[in-house]
């Protein structure tokens, strides 16, 4: 029996797949164990299992002691070693109360971000008890059927709050997948929360027949600075509801540096080099401050 | 020929040119080459036709292994020592998100405010931690080290006070260097220091009070009796003033609530390294009244054209570039790098977390103290917050001692000894201490003793530090939020290019910058055993014969903590040399209208009177006027000041003439090497004609300018002022005859190694590169610029003067 270890953050110290009946988990440590994203790497994914199981975990043939008799997985003994530092200080620090603690806490915001939500975004699967674990799947399908609005356009759209989407589409198509951790503060928690609230009455905006799904702030996010500013400005929602759809936001300092991508005219035009000089060269009285 | 086997040259890192881009800019100016513009820039009888004698160029990859073996031999001690200095943890989070950063330690100070916003908050933050530790109204952002705040406290309170008295009165358990800083500032301006206790001082007419609380060996009056005698003195017109702990201000009853007008002190245990000496950002806390005469600077708060809130530097007209001689201080360069690590420590911590790290601290000096207590060890005070001293019959012998066993002690007098506690330290810390003077306990001992309140009488019991950032950001992503949110709103050289004119925003390199948070160099107290600095010592005495090298001078001292200071030690050298020959009439310091305020402010303080000297559109010196006013001064004159290449960006050619004409009539002469970029390698003050200059190693040698500190501003001499750089107490060999002007020995000692590297790198050639650039670039900006329309054929003018001869 397989246990796929992606989710250990909801079982740290509550719960443990070598005990409950699984033979072989992988875990995250660029998850659950603090090695950071780093953009998109690096991680490390070591591989647990029962003692059957042992002697076949990967061998190498420049360990000290090789005696598997299953071959290498990474060209190194221990694979990513450099960042293992990484996940040793995060458990010492932590030591097992901080682990409890963290797990009650990481499952305790993603209950309450799916609590805050589920009139506007139901929650899409729950336990008996009517919880989520440490995520929580917020279920767009019937906002996509109703308004046109999609999983796209709430996560563009929550970009100009200042805020990274949620997962899309994964694992249910049509859903936002909200996981909160353990790390954050209520107030930036709630801070999400009154986002997406606020995306909600933009969402009923189109309901009610207010504004087409297409002339929507939600349809044409994210927005850049240079749209907006543009004297062509021409769309029926005003300015300052596009870049500071709440008080709050007027003294933001990120905008996106682009609009919505056009995904499809890129994988038609396969362009993956960085351009050849001449196409940079400009005139010396265009160049604007950066 | 370059070697298939050379490293890359750090040069080519530094210098921004390309040879094509050079190529073109000496296209546009008309020279045929970078020597060819220097000759035409600079005067041919102050031309260096030698390469400076340097060591050649290291690579990048090298240097800093080189400057890590220098530190190989060095002791390793516990220290106990305090005095002023003491172990801290910079928050981690705070230490790579702002010491570390270039967003925060590039930026320039905030004359600029609104596009400095973030670090004008951050600033705003030190100054409310300030107020509202200490239980006073206002502070400023920042001043240079403990030492000189309570110069400046007490200068200012000369000026504030109605008591017309000359005297301030110095409670005698002070720390010993600010005593001697104190001396060395009051003296030039007829100030007296009488030292005593306060029960002593009740009927002595003063215009001020300094009190230490909690003292220098750590003991703690009776609140009601420090109370008592504040307001006595007060009553007659003496402005009062503590030097005090920040970290004792969360557990004792602060300086405002016993009455006094002024707290000073250091923020350095607020997460700043003691790196050797410095540098710290020190404080000073004024009651409403003193508001308009706190020196130094200032954030306030105000509004945009729009109506927001927006916060500037306030009340700026106090300050010497606008008041010259009548400036309420010299200071310039503040330590808001340092402030702003301090603040952020305050926020990260709160007023909860501040007042539990009082508790640890206290607790363990505690401890420390009902344990070591004997009939050979006697406490000197037994209310203390977080230094005991020890009577003992042989107080040199128990310093060898727990040296011997790995301790460093404080040494107060032949029979008192002390140990200070401080964040970093364990119980176990307790324990070796105490096995180091020869008692013996467990750590269950230490458990036991420990106290963690203080008496009644002493504790504090208000709410401190209420306001919301200082309970928001106590989370490490909240933390990390919130110093990308301020560096977001500001500019610094991570963005652009800073075209300020004589401040020199050259690269701060990273390589140049990363020895600074090596523990080897952070975690050093200033006052260690030689053994211990071993390494230090060696990285100061290369800088010190690296700057002789490059100026032609015979002696320097890195003592001063910014070029006010520098500026300040150069004349008081000035000052000394006369007296030594029994000129004691020689005060007149010539200074030219073109000269920037410091100047004026620093010959002031020197006890010297400025007369102005005339200029000509140009801002060159008018030599006739400096003649006549050279001549009206006879035997009083003392100094000239000039500031070479001028502050108009100008080489002025008579420069050896004025040079001349000063010390044909016994006078000396101070260049202001504020604009030394422009001569390092192609001329030296030490040999065309100076006696005396200040460097500042903040501009032309590559420490960065922090948001408007920390600065180093050495002081370099010929040889006939050697004897009269400044000393200091606490120095292993000290022959000066002139007092401290730091805190520390070396001053700010923690960033030297930043121009060490940068020297190393540059080597000779690099650094006569490097200014054949500046002045191409200056050059190159002025001839395209000229083009432009101009107000006036007097701009014109100008303008092309500056072409021909731009710095």
């Amino acid at each position: 029996m397989y246990v796929d270890g992606a989710n250990l953050n909801a079982l740290v110290a509550v719960a443990q797949p070598g005990k409950f009946g699984a033979d072989v988990s992988h875990l995250n440590l660029h998850k659950t164990f603090c090695i950071p994203h780093g953009g998109g790497g690096p991680g490390v994914g070591p591989v647990a299992v029962r003692s059957h199981l042992a002697p076949f975990l990967p061998g190498h043939p420049l360990a000290h002691h090789d005696d598997s008799t299953v071959g290498a997985v990474s060209a190194a003994p221990f694979g990513s070693a450099g960042i293992l530092a990484i996940p040793w200080v995060y458990i010492s620090m932590m030591g097992p109360d901080g682990l409890l603690a963290a797990t009650g806490d990481a499952i305790l915001s993603a209950n309450y971000v799916a609590r805050r939500l589920r009139d506007v975004y139901p929650t899409l699967y729950s336990g008996p008890s009517g919880t989520v674990a440490h995520e929580c799947i917020l279920d767009i399908r019937g906002i996509t059927k109703d308004t046109g609005v999609s999983v796209d356009d709430i996560a563009k759209r929550l970009m100009d709050f200042c805020f990274h989407a949620p997962t899309m589409s994964f694992p249910v198509t049509g859903t936002l997948m909200v996981e909160p951790t353990e790390s954050e503060s209520l107030a930036e928690v709630n801070r999400f929360i009154e986002a997406m609230l606020q995306i909600g009455v933009e969402i009923d905006s189109v309901r009610q027949g207010k504004v087409d799904i297409e002339d929507s702030p939600l349809r044409h996010a994210p927005h850049t600075v240079e749209d907006v500013v543009s004297s062509n400005w021409a769309r029926p929602y005003s300015r300052e509801t596009a870049l500071f759809p709440t008080p709050l936001l007027r003294t933001r300092s990120f905008y996106p540096a682009v609009s919505r991508i056009d995904a499809v005219f890129g994988d038609r035009n396969l362009v993956c080099n960085c351009a050849p000089i001449e196409e940079y060269a400009m005139s010396l009285e265009s160049i604007t401050l950066s | 020929m370059p070697h298939v086997f050379d490293r890359e040259q750090f040069l080519d890192r530094h210098l921004g040119l390309s040879s094509d881009d050079r190529a073109e800019m000496l296209r546009v100016i008309e020279r045929d080459s970078i020597d060819d513009l220097l000759s035409a820039t600079i005067p041919e009888q102050i031309r260096l036709r030698a390469s400076l004698a340097l060591g050649s160029a290291v690579p990048e990859a090298e240097v800093l292994s080189m400057l890590r073996d220098k530190f190989n031999n060095d002791v390793v001690r516990r220290n106990y020592i305090g005095q002023g200095y003491y172990g801290t943890i910079t928050p981690p989070v705070i230490k790579r998100n702002v010491l570390e950063n270039p967003a925060w330690y590039t930026a320039y100070t905030p004359y600029q405010p609104e596009i400095s916003q973030g670090r004008l908050e951050a600033i705003l933050n030190f100054q409310t931690m300030i107020a509202e530790l200490t239980g006073l109204a206002l502070a400023n952002a920042s001043l240079l080290d403990e030492a000189t705040a309570v110069a400046e406290a007490v200068t200012m309170a000369r000026r504030v006070s109605k008591n017309p008295s000359n005297i301030v009165l110095v409670e005698k358990d002070i720390h010993p260097q600010t005593l001697n800083v104190l001396r060395t500032r009051t003296e030039p301006v007829g100030i007296e220091i009488i030292l005593g206790g306060l029960d002593d001082f009740t009927d002595v007419d003063a215009f001020a009070l300094v009190v230490s609380w909690p003292a220098s060996s750590g003991a703690l009056a009776s609140p009601q009796s420090v109370a008592a005698s504040v307001a006595h003195h007060r009553s007659r017109g003496v402005i009062t003033i503590a030097s005090t702990d920040l970290l004792a201000c969360a557990q004792i009853i602060p300086p405002g609530q016993l009455g006094f007008d002024v707290a000073v002190g250091s923020a350095q245990r607020f997460g700043v390294p003691m790196g050797f000496g410095g540098p710290h950002a020190a404080f000073m806390a004024v009651a409403t009244e003193h508001a308009r005469s706190l020196p130094g600077r200032l954030v306030g708060v105000s509004t945009d054209t729009a109506g927001r809130p927006a916060l500037r530097l306030s009340l700026q007209t106090r300050e010497q570039h606008i008041r010259r001689e009548k400036a309420t201080s010299n200071i310039c360069t503040a330590q808001v790098l340092l402030a702003n690590i301090a603040g952020f420590y305050g926020a990260w911590h709160g007023p909860t977390g501040l007042q539990a790290i009082a508790r640890r601290v206290h607790a363990l000096a505690s401890a420390f103290a009902s344990l070591a207590a004997s009939k050979n060890l006697s406490l000197v005070s037994t209310d203390f917050f977080d230094t005991v001293a020890l009577q003992t019959p042989d107080a040199q012998g128990l310093v060898s001692q727990a040296r011997q066993h790995g301790c460093n002690i404080r040494q107060i007098d032949e029979r008192t000894v002390s140990a200070s506690f401080d964040e970093t330290m364990t119980a176990q810390d307790v324990v070796t201490l105490l096995l180091a003077i020869g008692v013996n306990a467990t750590l269950q001992d230490v458990n036991n003793s420990a106290r963690a309140d203080q008496n009644a009488s002493l504790v504090r019991t208000d709410q401190f530090m209420s306001q919301s950032v200082f309970g928001r950001y106590h989370t490490e992503h909240e933390m990390l939020r919130y110093v990308r949110r301020l560096s977001d709103k500001d500019l610094a050289l991570d963005r652009t290019m800073i075209p300020l004119g004589s401040c020199t925003m050259k690269l701060n390199s990273t390589t140049e910058m990363e020895p600074i948070t090596w523990s080897l160099l952070a975690d050093l107290h200033p006052y260690v055993p030689a053994d211990e600095s071993v390494g230090y010592r060696s990285l100061i005495t290369d800088l010190e014969t690296m700057l002789c090298a490059i100026t032609g001078y015979d002696a320097v001292s890195l003592q001063p903590n910014a070029g006010s200071q520098g500026e300040f030690a150069g004349l008081l050298a000035i000052r000394a040399y006369h007296r030594s020959r029994g000129d004691i009439n020689r005060t007149i310091c010539l200074i030219p209208s073109s000269a920037h305020g410091t100047n004026a402010a620093s010959a002031v303080m020197a006890g010297m009177g400025v007369v102005v000297i005339a200029c000509d559109e140009s801002g060159n010196v008018d030599v006739q006027d400096l003649r006549e006013k050279a001549d009206a001064a006879g035997e009083r004159l003392a100094a000239l000041m000039v500031t070479y290449p001028s502050t108009h960006g100008v080489f002025e050619t008579a420069i050896s003439e004025i040079c001349e004409i000063i010390h044909q009539r016994g006078g000396q002469v101070y260049v202001d090497g504020a604009n030394l970029n422009a001569l390092v390698a192609v001329a030296q003050p030490g040999k065309f004609g100076a006696d005396v200059s200040h460097l500042n190693l903040h501009k032309t040698f590559c420490i960065p300018h922090g948001g408007g500190g920390p600065g180093v501003g050495p002081v370099a001499v010929r040889s006939h002022l050697a004897p009269f750089l400044p000393g200091h107490p606490l120095a292993h060999h000290d022959d000066s005859t002139v007092g401290a002007v730091s805190a520390a020995p070396f001053g700010s000692a923690g960033i030297l190694a930043i121009p060490w590297v940068y020297i190393s790198m540059m080597g000779p050639d690099g650094l006569l590169a490097a200014t054949g650039d500046a002045i191409l670039s200056a050059n190159y900006v002025a001839r395209r610029l000229v083009f432009l329309k101009l107000p006036s054929v007097r701009s014109v003018r100008l303008f092309i003067n500056a072409v021909v001869r731009c710095m």
